[in-house]
This record gives structure tokens, sequence and C-alpha cells, in this order.
């Protein structure tokens, strides 16, 4: 079980975490407090047990399809505010200190959406063994691995995106928030095609056999470029459509602030 | 952002994610030698029902633990001998060796084995039980990695600690300098790498003791240089308004003046002589037991025909209080409080001189009637040629606003701290001014 | 190259670009929104945290309606990387997953929470 337990954690965790750093590596940029992460953690913790609890309830709406469209929406709108954090931080990238409330909001309400979303299955998971005790202590045990794993590696890029040369930093920030977004963009399609509210096709190509979704590498490009080894056409047309909206949009802001005296 | 927690997570996090993954291998290896060894533990059951020698009819049932079922066939597909716990329809897959199938509520591990004369020899065992089993001796030795984690926590946090202490012990040292104190930075066996830290700083406070000694040295040499022409021009300028009167002629107006504004500059170099006299870092103060209240009162009297100019009441209130002090600098400081006191106090108005001692210090405060200071100017007065309103005061009186720059060096020299606020001789338009200076009566040296 | 892209939204109009990438993104998505054909039916179940039955055979090509019913009072996620499906279905609750049109071949899935029993595969003829 122990093997079990890291992989869904580090994978659900390593999601969360990698967003995590990203935005808190921003905030450091800009000078932000950084104390919106307790909140948004407690948040997204508090909140993903509400909805672990009631998971059935919302699997049951929609013709039982409340689930996928319920985890679809919130992927949307995570996309939607991340795309947002990107373009008030092109703004105030000379140090303007412009819009700052709406900013540190976004980041606050894009990591609680995150952690609870990718929480809410670690917590149905380990309500699940409460009451084995025969095998618990190896899901904890696993489970204890998975995060620190996930951790581990959202501090470890962390540092990474704080030590970045002053220059380059931002760009590579926002490069990764749009890598990230976009494969938000294309779990969000899966989900949809799983609720056949979207056509689904054969996939384009399998690439398993180079990188195995199951892999520790594998969940790392997961969470951070949205790898998928089998994907379909329209997962694909829909992470490049939101890499795209994204980048347009950031570089129309990018251009934007230039042009402004 | 801290150093010590920024090497405490980041190298937390090296550990745990080198050590993890490492224990996550070696439970992923341990894992698979044990599913080997159990699989090779079938193979042996199976080989051990092939050479039993059954003969039946009808199919005999046999007791078995959880773990394992089997089955065996004869060459024609008749069920020869089973398990207790396993199904007389034929288990596992057609191919010989291993495959995985659910029966009897649980998924098993088979294998199929040809035993000569085409006898079929099939034996499972529950996928769930033996992972359950290698689970709990593998975990064993995975969790020592585990609990290592915290005392590597703790451990590191302490030899950061350690690492730190010198950059700490620099940063008290810089911290408890005072402003003026520029001696160099003293700080034993620094490691290499704060070594540039300490020499650049040393080099930078080498650097400006010199400048500032070089600065204060040239104003006092140009004071002191100043000070004999000046003498000569005032001279001068006296013995042409006695020849004038001697000849009977008026004085012209420019003359006198030309006279005032000698005297003004005679007045300016005069306190900035003063002010680099008492610079404390420089004055050789001698310090002994004076009565503050008595050499107010003998500087009272020295100042009185000022007061009595122009019409002010000087009163001296409180009763003999003994510091330790030096008497030339404390006569400079009360000279410049009276002065001051005088000159902006309008003509008619009070001026109260009170010393007393209280709880462990020596108050020296002198009041006035006068216009007072606006609170937002009062820490700024303190500045060397710092006048409040500059040179257009309402109160036209002359002077160079050097006066409570020396009062503040002297009060400095002597540990003791001055205050402004106002007066409680003011009144509504003119709230006066009161300065106050506190003596601490012990004087750490 | 950068400065040229630069250069060339400077002069664009902003909201000719947004246009362009919402045209973009209706002609990739809709061409086959909701056509809700009825698909074909096929129906697993989770006992003891064991998948019945443990292999189901589906047609090639077409989009099949899984009815997953979870008997356990724990509960299970149906997970497959090839299928790309992932879905949590509580105690005693009954799940509808979308899955393929598949071309033939074999795609295993398993219970996420108890990989070790709950296993199975679909086949595609």
């Amino acid at each position: 079980m122990l093997l079990t337990s890291v992989i869904l954690v580090l994978r659900e965790v390593l999601e969360a975490a990698l967003l995590l750093s990203i935005l808190l590596a921003m905030s450091h940029y800009l000078e932000l407090k950084t104390r919106w992460i307790f909140m948004a953690l407690a948040g997204g913790i508090l909140g993903s047990m509400v909805y672990g609890a009631g998971i059935g309830t919302v699997s049951d709406t929609f013709d039982g399809m409340g689930q996928e469209l319920l985890n679809a929406t919130m992927q949307f709108a995570i996309y939607g505010l991340l795309l947002l954090v990107g373009i008030l931080l092109i703004l105030n990238r000379r140090g303007e200190r412009r819009y700052l409330p709406l900013l540190q909001w976004s980041m606050v309400l894009a990591v609680t959406l995150a952690t609870l979303r990718e929480g809410s299955e670690v917590y149905v998971y380990l309500m699940a063994f409460r009451y084995q005790a025969d095998l618990l202590q190896s899901v904890l045990l696993g489970a204890f691995i998975g995060g620190g794993i996930g951790f581990s590696i959202g501090a470890l890029f962390y540092y990474l995106l704080v030590g970045l040369p002053r220059k380059r930093r931002l760009i590579v920030a926002l490069t990764l928030l749009a890598l990230v977004a976009a494969g938000l963009c294309l779990q969000a399609t899966q989900l949809l095609e799983q609720a056949d509210w979207l056509p689904a096709q054969s996939p384009l190509w399998d690439s398993s056999a180079v990188l195995s979704e199951n892999s520790v590498l594998g969940q790392l490009s997961y969470a951070l470029l949205g790898y998928e080894a089998t994907p379909t056409r329209n997962v694909v047309a829909a992470y490049l459509c939101g890499l795209l909206l994204m980048t347009a949009l950031l570089l129309l802001a990018w251009a934007k602030s230039r042009s402004q005296p | 952002m801290s150093i010590r927690l920024f090497l405490l997570v980041a190298l937390l996090s090296t550990i745990t994610l080198v050590n993890f993954i490492a224990a996550l291998h070696g439970y992923r290896a341990s894992m698979e030698e044990a599913q080997r060894l159990f699989d090779r533990q079938i193979t042996g059951t199976a080989l051990l029902l092939a050479a039993l020698p059954i003969d039946r009819t009808a199919p005999l049932v046999v007791e078995e633990n959880d773990l394992q079922a089997f089955q065996v066939r004869s060459a024609d597909g008749q069920l020869l001998m089973r398990s207790d716990n396993a199904p007389t329809t034929p288990i596992g897959d057609v191919q010989e060796g291993f495959s995985e199938q659910n029966f009897s509520g649980f998924r098993w591990r088979v294998y199929n084995h040809s035993a000569a004369g085409g006898r079929s020899i099939r034996v499972a065992e529950r996928v769930d039980l033996r992972f359950r089993l290698a689970d709990e001796v593998v975990l064993q030795s995975v969790m020592p990695i585990l609990f290592g984690l915290p005392v590597a926590g703790l451990l590191i946090w302490l030899v950061i600690g350690r690492g730190l202490a010198s950059l700490r012990q620099l940063a008290s040292e810089l911290r408890h300098k005072r402003a003026e104190d520029l001696t160099p930075l003293t700080l034993a066996a620094p490691p290499e790498e704060l070594l540039p830290l300490v020499r650049s700083t040393n080099a930078l406070l080498e650097r400006l003791q010199a400048s500032f000694e070089r600065e204060r040295r040239f104003s006092a040499d140009a004071a002191h240089e100043l000070r004999t022409p000046i003498a000569a021009i005032q001279v001068h300028a006296d013995n042409l308004a006695n020849l004038l009167r001697a000849n009977d002629a008026a004085a012209p107006e420019s003359l006198r003046q030309l006279q005032e504004s000698i005297s003004r500059m005679a007045h300016l170099v005069e306190q900035m002589l003063n002010l680099f006299r008492v610079t404390p870092e420089h004055y050789p103060a001698r310090f002994e037991p004076i009565d503050l209240h008595r050499m107010a009162r003998e500087v009272i009297t020295e100042l009185y025909p000022a007061f009595a100019r122009r019409g002010q009441e000087i009163e001296l209130q409180g009763h003999a209080a003994i510091i330790r002090g030096d008497r030339f600098a404390l006569v400079l400081l009360l000279q410049n409080l009276l002065n001051n006191a005088c000159k902006y106090t309008p003509e008619g108005g009070r001026v109260v001189v009170d010393v007393k001692q209280q709880e462990g210090v020596v108050l020296l405060r002198v009041q006035d009637s006068g216009p007072g200071m606006p609170a937002e100017e009062r820490e700024r007065v303190f500045e060397r040629f710092y006048r409040v309103g500059g040179d257009r005061h309402e109160s036209r009186a002359p002077g160079c606003g050097l006066g409570l720059s020396i009062v503040h060096h002297i009060a400095e020299l002597h540990q003791a701290r001055v205050s402004l606020d106002t007066s409680s001789l003011g009144c509504q338009q003119s709230p006066g001014l009161a300065v106050s200076v506190i003596f601490p009566l012990q004087v750490s040296k | 190259m950068e400065s040229r892209i630069k250069r060339w939204l400077l002069r664009t109009d902003p909201r000719n670009l947004a246009v362009a990438v919402v045209v973009a993104l209706v002609v990739t998505l809709v061409p086959a929104l909701p056509a809700q054909a009825a698909h074909p039916e096929f129906q697993l179940e989770i006992r003891d945290h064991l998948f019945y039955p443990s292999v189901l055979k589906v047609p090639a090509n077409t989009k099949v309606r899984l009815i997953v019913i979870n008997r356990d009072t724990t509960p299970e996620e149906f997970e497959s990387y090839e299928l790309n499906r992932e879905k949590v279905i509580m105690g005693g609750q009954k799940a509808v997953i979308f899955i393929g049109p598949l071309a033939p071949g074999e795609y295993p899935f398993f219970g996420e929470f108890n990989p070790k029993t709950a296993q199975g595969k679909v086949i595609v003829e």
C-alpha cells in the first residue's frame, strides 16, 4: 500500500506545490507579503474536506457527471485566475505596485482552488483506510513520503525561481505559469470528454514507452507541463489554445506596459 | 529572507527528496524480490503436487490455508484433486506460466504447470495476502529513514546556527556601535567568507574617521584664522566711528550697519570655535563635582545686563544639585541656553531657570514666555546652522544657528538628554519654550 | 525574433488578436459538441476491492458508456492511464464513465485505492 499511497499523494501534492511555488516566487519578485499562502492553504484544506465529504452528492448531479463538471469548472477557473495573475504581474514589472489587492486575491483563490481540488482526493483516500488498522500504517507512511517528495520538489523549485537572475526571472516565471495553465486546460478537456460533453477521438500518439505517466518524472512533467502520454486531438488542441491565448494576452500586456511612459 | 531558514528548508528538502526516493526505490526492489520468492514457493508446490501419485475417479478435496489454492487435472481435463478453497472450474490462464485471476471473492496469482503424462497442475496464491505479508516485512526497513528525518532537521538547524554564529556576532557588533564610534570592528577569528566584509568595513570606517577629522580641523582652523582679521576690522570700524564723532560729523547709517555685521560675524566665529571645542570625541573634559544651581546663578548674574536691557524678568528656582561635569563646558551650555531665551523672548517677557535633583537625575530647565517652537522643528534645531524659519525669524534677533548644537554636544559629553517642549509660562498666542537638560547622576564611563 | 513579434503586436489592434484567438478556439472545439447519440452500455462492479468482470470486451471505434457500481462500503477511484480516465466512486455509488472510441487493443484499468487487487482490462475488438 505504501507505493500506492506515495503515487497518489505525490501526484496531488506535486500539482498544488508547483503552482504554489511559482506564485510564491512571483510574490517574492514583487516584494509582497507572503502571509496569503497560509490563508490559501487553510482554505484549500478545509475546502477539500468539505468537497471530499460531499463528493458522493456532487457525483450524482448532472446525470452522474457532477464530479467531472465541477472539476473541469475549477480547472478553468484556476486558468482564468492564473491569466489574471500573469497580466497583473506584467503591469507591475517595474515596481508600479498597481492592483496589488486584486493580484493577491487572485493568487489566494488560485491556490485555494488547486489545493481544494487535489486535496479532496487525498482526503477521500485517507478516509477510506481510517478503519483498516492493518493497512493504515502503510497508507499513512506512503502519504507522508509522497507529501515529503512533493513539498521538497516544490521548495527547491521555489528557491530555484527566487535565485534566478533579475533580468530573466519574470520571463521564466511567466512561461511556467503559462505551461501550468495550459496543463489545466488539458485536464479540464479530458474531464469533459469523460463526461461526454466533448467528443473523444483516438489518441494522437502514445509516448508511454518513452515517459510513463506512472513514474515520478512523468508525474512531474504532468504537473508542470501537463504531460499526457496518450492525448486525443481535442486535448492537444485545448492545450495549445490555452497556451496561445495566455501567451497572446501576456505579450499584449507586455507591449502595453512598454508603450506607457 | 533568513539565511538560516533558507538553508534549513533547502537542505531538508534535498535530504528528504534523495532519501525518500531512495527509500521508495528500496521498497519497490524489495517488494519485487519478495514477489519472486512467493512465485518460487508456488512453483515448488506445483512440482510437489506433480510428483504425487494420484489415481482416483472422484476428486479429492484437501484442506488448505488461506494463502494458497490448487487444482490437479488429468490429461483429459478431469479434476483429480483440489483444495477446499478452489472452485471446480479451471483457474488461471490456458497457457503455461503465471497469470492473475479473480475467483472465490479474491484476486489470485495462478501458476499453470503441465506435468509429465499431460497432467495439469494449477497453484494459486492470494495477491492481497502475499502483498500484505511482503509489505509488513519491507516496511520495517523503510521506517528508519523516516524517523531519521526530524533528527536530521534538528541537527541541520543546530549546525547552521553554529555556522552563522560569526555572522550574528558581526551583526550585533555593528548594531551596538554608537553613531560617532568609528573604531574598527574586532571579530575574533572571522571566517574566510566574512574577512572581506570586515576588512572593507574597517577600511570604510577609517576613511570616514579621516574625513571627519579633516573637516573638523579645517573648520576649527578657519574659525581660528578668521578671529584676528575680524578683531582688526572691528577696531578699525570703531576708530572710524570715533573719528567721525570727534569731528562732530554724524556717523552714517551704513557705518552703524557695518559695525553690527562685524559683531555678528565675530559672534559666529566664536560660536564655531566653541562648537568644535566641545565635540565629544575631542573635548579634553576634566570632570569634577559641580553645583549646577550655583553655576546657574553665576551665569545669570553675568548675563543679567542683557535681560535688564530688554526689560525681561529672570528668575532662578530649585535647589543645590551636584553633578560631575566639566566647568567650562557647562558654563557654555548655560550661556547658550540663557542667550537664546533672552533673544527669543519679547521685551518685558519672563524667563525661569529651574535646577533640581529628582529620581536619580538632575534636571536643568530653562523656560521662557517667547513664541516657542513648532513640534516638527524640534528635531532639526540641533543641526548645525539650522534656524527656525531661516534667517527671517520673526524675532529679528541675530543668530547663527549653532547655539543648540553646542548645547547638544555638551549634553552628550555629560551623557545627558536634551528635550524641547512648550513652556508653562506661555499662553495661547506665544506658547513659550522649555529646554530641559537631564543629567544622569551616575555617569558611566 | 522576439522583438519582431512584439513590434507586430504593438501594431496590431488588441481586439483583432483576441477575436482571432476566440475564433481558433471555437473552430477546434465546436465541430463536435454533444452529439448525444445512444452509446452501447457496459457494466462493471466493484466487490471486495475486485472488478467484476475483470476483463471487459467492447467494440472498436465506438464510444461506450461504462457504468461502474461500487458495492463496497469504501470509496474507490476508477483510474486508467491508457484510457485517460479518473473518477472517484464513493461506497455504494454508481458512476458513469464514457470511454472510446478506441482502436483495437488492451487497455488496463485499476482501482487507485486498492491497485493490487482491483485490476482489470478493457479489450477492444
